[in-house]
């Protein structure tokens, strides 16, 4: 497999398309986010400013639901992925344009950012001991499919981005080279729902793994807190 | 497709920048806002807690001093429903006595009422018996009848004063000395009288006088019968016309 060829060099760095795009995408997210706060009502928003706080307060809910108490903390991060995912994947339908997430190395990325975070954020939860210690539990004999399962799961998670958006793009390339212009509209919806799908699926794998990650660690505490154990149902592997 | 290893580490760069930039400039107002809001609202909601507690605070103190005016009220409704029976009995008692009064005096109105029908029943039933008598004693009326009245007035003359024997003393209030030396006797009579029985009437009434008077003669037929004795102011009947008058004024005086 080869990889994308570079646009252009910055020194020794060779700059593709995937991180042109990126740069694009974070200019536009960042751009709007300032214009969309910079006049934030508090007595009285208008539509837009409903809708963007509903969307925030709707992904602090779904965080929420999982984490209680964590939302504020899991919200940048978790909200971000959900964010960049779904615009990676949908700028594949501007004409031109690539879509980041059609590059193993930005999935990969992306999942080796979820690896981190696991192990940061339950190391945050519930310190280095407790936090390690999980991996020996219920016994030392499961250590080694512990690391597997973290290696498998990571794996997973970039190769399953990268490959559903790849193969939808490819996909949609074969539709239109086979039956030209009679299905463009059902390929774009297909495109659109595929990307919003795979951007919420990706997203709710990683707070599905950090929750895991600061709920096992702090099930192996003596005083672990009943409330969040009792909200997750364990360290689990998606189908 | 191969990793980039180059692209990896822009891209982990990237998206850690973009989370930076995503926390500094979206997440972290909106959940600003929507923390003051938040905030803002459970202000408002404990000051309408507050305020609630407070309406609930005075409509209680209402209710009380509600409840006090009510109970005052019904002090003072009783107090003056007490002043309103006791100045009723008074005003009953005041008009219980203008009406026995108003009665007494209604009474003794139609008392009075009915004593002027009585006086004037028998005035006019003296009226008709004097008119009866009248006529019945106007075709009686004569010479004789006169004769005997005259005789009666001088056996009443022959009578001394003081003597309770006689039927009526009307010479009790006469003085003769007032008649002066030129006073004049008048006698007047419905018929002619007899030459005889006029000197027995002048010596009667010598006698009974103390004293000779000259005497003039008159007639009056309105006498009936009978005569009348005129000294200067006093006037003495015997005439039927006269006794006929004193019947029926017995009838208003007697009444």
């Amino acid at each position: 497999m080869e990889s994308l060829p570079a646009l252009f060099h910055l020194g020794p760095l060779g700059i593709t398309a995937t991180v042109v795009t990126t740069w694009g995408l974070m200019l536009v997210l960042a751009l709007g986010a300032w214009l969309a706060t910079r006049r934030l009502s508090l007595n009285r928003p208008g539509l837009a400013q409903t809708a963007l706080e509903g969307a925030v307060q709707a992904v602090d809910a779904a965080i929420e639901a999982v984490l209680p108490g964590r939302g504020s903390l899991l919200l940048p991060f978790i909200g971000t992925l959900w964010l960049f995912i779904a615009l990676a994947n949908l700028i594949g339908l501007v004409p031109g344009l690539s879509a980041p997430t059609g590059d193993l190395s930005t999935t990969a990325a992306l999942a080796l950012l979820v690896f981190l975070s696991v192990h940061w954020f339950g190391i945050r939860a519930a310190g280095w001991r407790a936090y390690l210690r999980h991996y020996l539990a219920p016994s030392p004999l499961l250590l080694p499919f512990h690391l597997l399962g973290e290696l498998s799961r990571t794996l997973a998670l970039a190769v399953r981005l990268f490959g559903n958006i790849m193969s939808l793009e490819m996909a949609a390339l074969l539709v239109l080279l086979v039956a030209g212009l009679l299905v463009p509209v059902p390929v774009l919806m297909l495109h659109v729902i595929e990307a919003l799908v795979q951007a919420y699926i990706f997203g709710t794998l990683a707070l599905i793994y950090i929750a895991g990650g600061m709920q096992s660690g702090s099930e192996s505490r003596p005083d672990a807190a009943p409330g969040l154990a009792s909200a997750q149902p364990g360290r689990r592997h998606p189908p | 497709m191969a990793i980039d290893w180059t692209t990896f580490t822009l891209e982990v760069v990237n998206f850690l920048v973009l989370v930076w930039l995503l926390k500094r400039f979206l997440y972290q107002p909106v959940l600003e806002v929507l923390g003051r809001r938040q905030a803002g609202v459970a202000h408002t909601l404990a000051e309408a807690r507050r305020a609630e507690g407070e309406a609930a605070e005075l409509r209680a103190q209402f209710e009380r001093r509600l409840a006090d005016w009510e109970a005052e009220k019904a002090s003072l409704r009783a107090g003056l429903q007490a002043e309103l029976e006791t100045e009723r009995g008074r005003q009953l008692q005041a008009l219980s006595r203008t009406l026995g009064a108003e009665r007494e005096r209604q009474r003794a109105q139609e008392d009075h009422q009915a004593a002027e029908l009585r006086r004037e029943l028998e005035a006019q039933a003296l009226l008709q018996a004097r008119r009866f008598a009248t006529r019945l004693l106007s075709r009686l009326a004569g010479p004789e009848l006169e004769g005997r009245l005259i005789e009666v007035f001088i056996a009443d003359l022959a009578h001394p004063p003081g003597d309770e024997s006689a039927p009526e003393d009307s010479f009790a209030g006469l003085d003769v000395s007032a008649l002066g030396a030129e006073g004049r006797a008048r006698i007047t009579s419905a018929f002619p009288v007899a030459e005889a029985q006029r000197q027995r009437l002048a010596a009667a009434l010598t006698a009974r006088l103390g004293r000779p008077l000259p005497l003039d003669w008159a007639e009056d037929g309105s006498l009936l019968a009978g005569l009348r004795l005129t000294l200067g102011p006093w006037q003495l009947d015997l005439s039927l016309a006269d006794e006929l008058d004193a019947f029926a004024r017995s009838g208003n005086h007697g009444g």
